[in-house]
This record gives C-alpha cells, structure tokens and sequence, in this order.
C-alpha cells in the first residue's frame, strides 16, 4: 500500500469517525436501552436510513448499483469505527452480508438493483436460508425439495438456525432438485419472498435467551425460474460462495462480535483480585495479551485479504481464520470477565452481547457454531489451504437417496 | 509501505530460500550443537555477499537503506533453515543501537563496517536473566567498564557490542571493543549451541560512548525491533515444522490410510498453521509500525514476540508428535528446532516479561 493510499485510509478513519460522532449517539448505547426488539429495529432502520442518506451504507458497493463505490478497506475502516458506538445495525449484518452480494453476483442486474437499495436503507432484509435440522456443518445434505413445475418450482422443507428470518422479506435458498445424484451435485438456490404463501417462520429461543434465529416451513412454495440463482445443479457451489463471502466480510469482527479489549481492560483494573487491582495479575495480563496480539492480527489479515482482493486475487481459504480465532478467544475472554465480576457479574437479559460480558460469554458457544464450526474450519484449512487428505467420507459418489 | 509485499521484497524472501535450501542441510548443524562456541562457517560471508549485513543501514553509512520489513524477510528465512549463526540478528541489533544512540561521527565510523560484515556486532545488556537490568552492576568509570554481562547472543565469535553500564548510578549505552584484551568470554555450553551465547567479563575494557540520554528507553527501543527480527527467525522455523509435520502426514500409513486423514492430526497441523499465521501478521504488522513511527509500534512487537514464541513452541511440540518415534531421533531436524524454539523464547527476556510490557504500553495508551 503506498503511503498516499495509507494516508487517505487514514483521512477517510477520521471523516467517518466525526461523522459517527456527530450523529451515532441518538441511536446507540444508552439510546437502545430498554428498547424491545420492535423498537430497536425501528431505530436500526432509521440509523440505516440516515447512514445511506450519508453515504455510509454500502460503501463498497458499486455505484450503479446504489452503492458508494469505495474499497473493501473503506468498509472496513467505517465498520471498526461504528463499533464503539453500539448501534442496532444487528439486524442488517446477514442481510447486508451475504444474500445482497450474492444476488449482485448471481441475478440480472435489473433484478438486484430493485433490492440492494432498500436493503442498504434497511427497509427490507433478507435471510439466509441454509442449514436444516439434519444439515448443518454437512450443508449439502440438505433435504428441503426443489420440484420443477413448467416455469415454476415448488419448494417444500425445513430450514433452520435462519438468522432474522422473523424480520425478513426477502431469502436466499438452497434445496435438492435432484436426490438420485450424488448429495453436492443435486442442489439448485433460489431467492424467494419470505412472505409468500407456504412459508412459516417460528423462533427457536437460544440457551442465551434470544429468540434471532428460526426454523422456516416451506409448504409447496410457487417461485418462478427466474427467481434460480446459478445453474441447476451449481447450487453448492453458489453456497460456498456465500461462505467465503460470509468468512471475508467488512464486517467480521475481530472480538468475535464480543466487547472491545478496552472495555475488558478497564474491568480488570476495577475487578480486585488477593487485595489488589486485577490488572496487576500475571495472569490476567497473559489473557489480555493474548487478546491483543490475535485480534491485532486478524486485523492485519483482514486488511491484507482486502488488498489481495483488490489487487484482483479471488479470496480462499485463509478467512477461516478469522472466525476460528476470533470465536475462541472471545469465549476464553468472556469467561474470564465473569471470573473477574464475581457472581453479581452485571445482568441484564436485553444487554447485546457487543457491550456486556454475561451477554457475550451466554452467546458464545454459538459463535463456534453458527457459520461453521471450529471443526468445519479446521477442515478447510488442513484440506484446502495445506492440501491434507479429506475425512474418510463413506457417503462419497452414492446417490443421495441411497444414503 | 505495503501489507503486501512488492516485487522487490518478494525477490529479497525468494532469494533468500533458494541460498538456504541450496547451502544447508540438518546434518551439519547437528554438529555445532555437540562442541560450544562452534558455528557454520559458511554462514556469515553468505549474509556479506548476498548483501544481508547491509539490508537495514542507511545509503549514508555503506548500508541498503533498506528496513525492518525486510531484514524480517531475511530473517524469516534464517530460521526456516535453523541458520548456524546468530550473526545476522546480532549484527543488526548493534547497527540499531548505534544509529539511535550514536552521534553521526561513530555512526560513520563503525556502521559501515557492519554493514559490509567487517565486523560482527552484539548487543550486551542482560544481567542474569534481566534483558535490560534496571540496577546495572557493570559501572563505568571514565572510558572504561568493568563487570560481566550474561548469555550474550553471540558472544563467543562478535567483535564489538553495544552494552549498558552505570555511571553513578545513571544508565549510559557504550560501544566496546570485544576483542580487546580487557574483555574476557566464557563461552556456554546450552542446548543450542551454534547460538553463541557467551559470559562477558569486562576489566577497564576501553569503551566509546553512545549517550547517556535516556540509555534505558533505546535500550528497549532496539530490543523491541530486535524482538521483531527474532519473531521472523521463529515464525520461519514454525513453518519449515509446520510443512515437514504437514509431509510426513500426507506420505505415512497407518490403519490403512494416511495419517493426516484423522482429524486428530490434521487439525493440529491445521492449528500450527493458524498460529504461524497469526504470529507472521504480528510481525508484519510490527515492522510496518517501527518503519512508520507508529505509537502502537511497541505493543504490536511485544505482541509480535509473544506470538511467535507460542508458534514456535507449538510447531516443535506437537510437530514431533505427529512423527511420532522418528521425531524423537538425533537424526529428525525436528530437534533443531525444538531447540531452537526454546532458545529464542529464553533470550531477550521470557514471554511473561513481554506479556507485562505489552499490557503496560496498553495501559499507557489508555
């Protein structure tokens, strides 16, 4: 990176950085207190809304397509500086993340051009129909139905764990048209209306409380052809597409979407500990050195990613990184804040796991989980990057409906 | 300065490589660690002709001008092949020191000659195990020092250090002469012994000056870019384990498959690799910091060092472990670097003392 371009990174850091100042605190914080989630939402949509009206959402899009047309980088930058500012922007992350770049890639631009817009002013929001309850870390197991009718296909299934699916209008989609061919080769995506006949929503409520994720009914849902994204049967490859994606995001967190190290810090210098500050505690320093020095450099790789990209390299395997550390070591940290609070540690079941520690460490189980589990990664890693045999996979080449 | 590398330091890593794959095998460094105070020969007129002694010393004083990102290439590079000299680091240690603390005169005296390999420099300031002693117990008195500093990187074979002595009480860098009759080397015998890690005892030993100004705080400023320099050497030593540990996995059978079909070892391969990647991102991270004058310069090589050392000691455990018995033999390199891991994680002060630094510069910044 030249100096010049670190130099207007740096520039763009400090506009976006007074721009949030100026106008974050209204919809963050102290603001969403007390908020249910109706009402965080709704100020959610309104902070989307005042960000596009800024050019603050989807800053690296292209601008034909209603984005702002900076960098990856850019992205990024606005992103770690929106942290600290607590904003309900939860609600977008997978929408934003995932189904809107993926129709970018995959449907005729007259189509993705009607959505990305209310999506970046949070006026609609999209899912990300993917695991069911006997496919999750083995996605291309899925069993949800694709059957062609004429110009139509009907789908009928179960999805789960589908974040947000509550609040959502629009979907992405994979399900099996094919189940005589082997279980990756059957699989076609779609995107559907969320609200079309047939389909259910029911909250599953999580160990931590929430109730963001969903199982999803598709009882003989009408969606045209039109509506495929991909070729029939490149259904697996469009979802591992929406994997990387999702691994590479300007979003990703380097917390793991816990609180900041600062806000752990500042705990451990008020926790006491054998009489003293628990910052004084060799091993509290460990932890949080150990915390610095990760996210530091998933930062460092993240930026490094970002580059490669728009130096025109395709993104691989390496963003497995990302989750895998970043999931860990939040958990460990949040443990470790508990230890430190004592068993009064403050609770307040609404608080976001992004500002209280019982919050974070309660959710953190299923950030080693969702989008992957550490053994799905770990995986990807030995296979893809390091190029270690494959598992012994006894469902390898048979039919799908032969297993 | 890029997060990426151009051409130009890509060419200086590849070159780097192809020298060190080409010029060194396992069997001759097995021999250096028997004898103490024995080092490849081969080595240090390698790093003079492929311009390495000259990589981070500015144009001004016979140097490359180059910086920190790229001797860590070097470096990196160095300890993939478990190099059998330390001279590379310990060289450009001193040219640090003498570039932050020396007036421009000793600078246009001495560092020419470092970076032409003329000589070969140390830095000497640990006492006991204390990198950078607060209560030094080598005085100096006029131009002469006298007392002993420990385990120094290098010592048995350097010509000159840069060295912290009291006078009255107040911390002063100096330059001496190692090979002036006033100073005394015992040379150590450790488990790593092409390190070169010698006593020094100092009896009026003649010294030159550098300053006496804040002595302490460019003391920990040329140990802190020499942390990053070492991390590199380590990071390249994890990944030559990661690999080999990687190879013996894919080639060797048991119950009927290749080992690194069971989870139970590929995904420790899988986590040395994370580790080391991680470790390489502090590090780069790190050097970009020193070379931009960042103020977060000082936690990321502390966080660079701590990383590295917890890599390096990943990749030498658990990569003998997936070789199983073979790993344990005089014979596998792993032992190179299972040695080397643990003399990197000892010198320049233990991951616990970096830790506390980190943490106190965090806490700074607050």
């Amino acid at each position: 990176m030249s100096g010049e371009l670190l130099g207007a990174l740096e520039d763009y850091r400090a506009r976006a950085r007074s721009w949030l100042e100026q106008h974050a605190a209204p919809f963050g914080g102290e603001a969403r207190r007390n908020l249910d989630e109706a009402q965080d939402l709704e100020l959610g949509r309104r902070w989307m809304a005042l960000k596009y009206e800024h050019g603050y959402s989807g800053i690296s899009l292209p601008k034909h397509l209603g984005g702002v047309g900076l960098s990856q980088l850019h992205q990024a930058i606005f992103h770690q500086e929106e942290m600290a500012f607590n904003v309900p922007t939860i609600y977008f992350s997978i929408s934003l993340g995932q189904p809107i770049p993926i129709m970018m890639h995959y449907a005729p631009e007259e189509v993705s051009k009607k959505f990305i817009i209310p999506a970046l002013r949070g006026e609609q929001i999209w899912a990300q129909l993917f695991s069911e309850p006997a496919a999750g870390s083995d996605l291309a197991g899925v069993r949800t139905k694709a059957v062609r009718h004429g110009d139509d296909w009907i789908l009928s299934g179960q999805k789960l764990w589908t974040s947000w699916a509550h609040h959502a209008d629009y979907g992405v989609i994979v399900a099996r048209h094919d189940p005589s061919v082997p279980k990756h080769k059957g699989l076609t995506y779609f995107w559907l209306d969320m609200r079309a006949p047939g389909v259910k929503v029911r909250p599953v409520r999580l160990a931590d409380g929430t109730r963001d994720v969903n199982e999803v009914f598709l009882d003989n849902v009408r969606i045209p052809d039109s509506q495929r994204l991909g070729k029939v049967g490149d259904g697996f490859a469009v979802a591992m597409h929406t994997m990387v994606i999702e691994r590479y995001s300007a979003g990703a967190d380097e917390t793991g979407y816990g609180p900041l190290l600062d806000q752990f810090i500042a705990l451990a210098r008020g926790a006491r500990l054998a009489g003293q500050s628990s910052l004084t505690d060799g091993r509290v320093r460990e932890s949080i050195a150990d915390a610095y020095r990760l996210q530091q450099a998933l930062v460092t790789m993240r930026s490094k990613a970002f580059l490669a990209l728009a130096n025109g390299d395709e993104p691989g395997a390496e963003g497995s990184i990302h989750k895998l550390v970043s999931a860990r070591a939040r958990q460990e940290l949040s443990e470790l804040a508990l230890d430190l609070e004592g068993p009064v540690a403050h609770y307040d079941a609404n608080a976001k796991p992004k500002e209280n520690w019982v919050a974070s460490w309660l959710a953190a189980p299923t950030g080693r989980i969702a989008g992957g589990t550490d053994e799905i990664l770990l995986n990807i890693i030995a296979e893809k990057i390091l190029g270690l045999p494959q598992d012994h996979r006894p469902d390898k080449g048979v039919p799908f409906d032969l297993t | 300065m890029s997060i990426l590398y151009t051409d130009e330091q890509k060419q200086i890593g590849e070159s780097a490589r192809r020298f060190f794959s080409d010029n060194y095998s396992g069997v001759v460094l097995k021999d250096l660690l028997e004898v103490p105070g024995r080092y490849d020969q081969g080595f240090w007129p390698a790093c003079r002709d492929m311009g390495w002694t000259a990589l981070a010393i500015p144009p001004d004083y016979g140097g490359l001008g180059l910086g920190l990102i790229e001797f860590a290439i070097v470096a990196e590079e160095a300890g993939r092949a478990v190099a059998g000299a330390p001279f590379l680091l310990t060289s450009y240690a001193a040219a640090q020191a003498i570039l932050l603390a020396g007036e421009q005169s000793l600078c246009a005296e001495i560092l020419p000659l470092l970076a032409s390999g003329a000589k070969i420099g140390t830095l000497a300031f640990a006492e006991g195990t204390d990198p950078v002693p607060l209560q030094l117990t080598v005085t100096l008195a006029g131009e002469r020092i006298s007392g002993v500093k420990h385990a120094v990187l290098g010592g048995a074979h350097a010509d000159i250090a840069v060295t912290l002595a009291s006078r009255d009480g107040a911390p002063a860098l100096v330059l001496v002469d190692l090979t002036d009759q006033a100073v005394r080397r015992d040379v150590l015998n450790t488990y790593d012994n092409s390190r070169g890690f010698a006593n020094i005892t100092f009896d009026h030993a003649p010294v030159r000056l550098l300053t006496t100004e804040d002595a302490i705080g460019i003391a920990w400023n040329v140990l802190n870019r020499v942390a990053v320099g070492l991390a590199a050497e380590q990071v390249g030593g994890a990944d030559a384990c990661m690999e080999m540990a990687r190879d013996y996995a894919t080639t060797r059978y048991a119950f009927g498959q290749p080992i690194g079909k069971f989870q139970a070892i590929k995904h420790r391969i899988a986590e040395m690799y994370v580790a080391n990647q991680i470790a390489k991102a502090n590090c780069l991270e790190a050097a970009i910091g020193f070379t931009h004058g960042s103020p977060r310069a000082d936690p990321l090589a502390a966080a660079a060092r701590i990383s590295a050392i917890r890599a390096y000691d990943f990749a030498t455990r658990e990569g003998i472990q997936t070789f199983g018995g073979i790993g344990a033999t005089w014979e596998s390199d792993m032992h190179l670097h299972l040695r080397r891991a643990r003399s990197s994680a000892a010198v320049l002060g233990s991951r616990f003392l970096w830790e506390d630094r980190l943490v106190a510069a965090l806490e700074a910044q607050a």
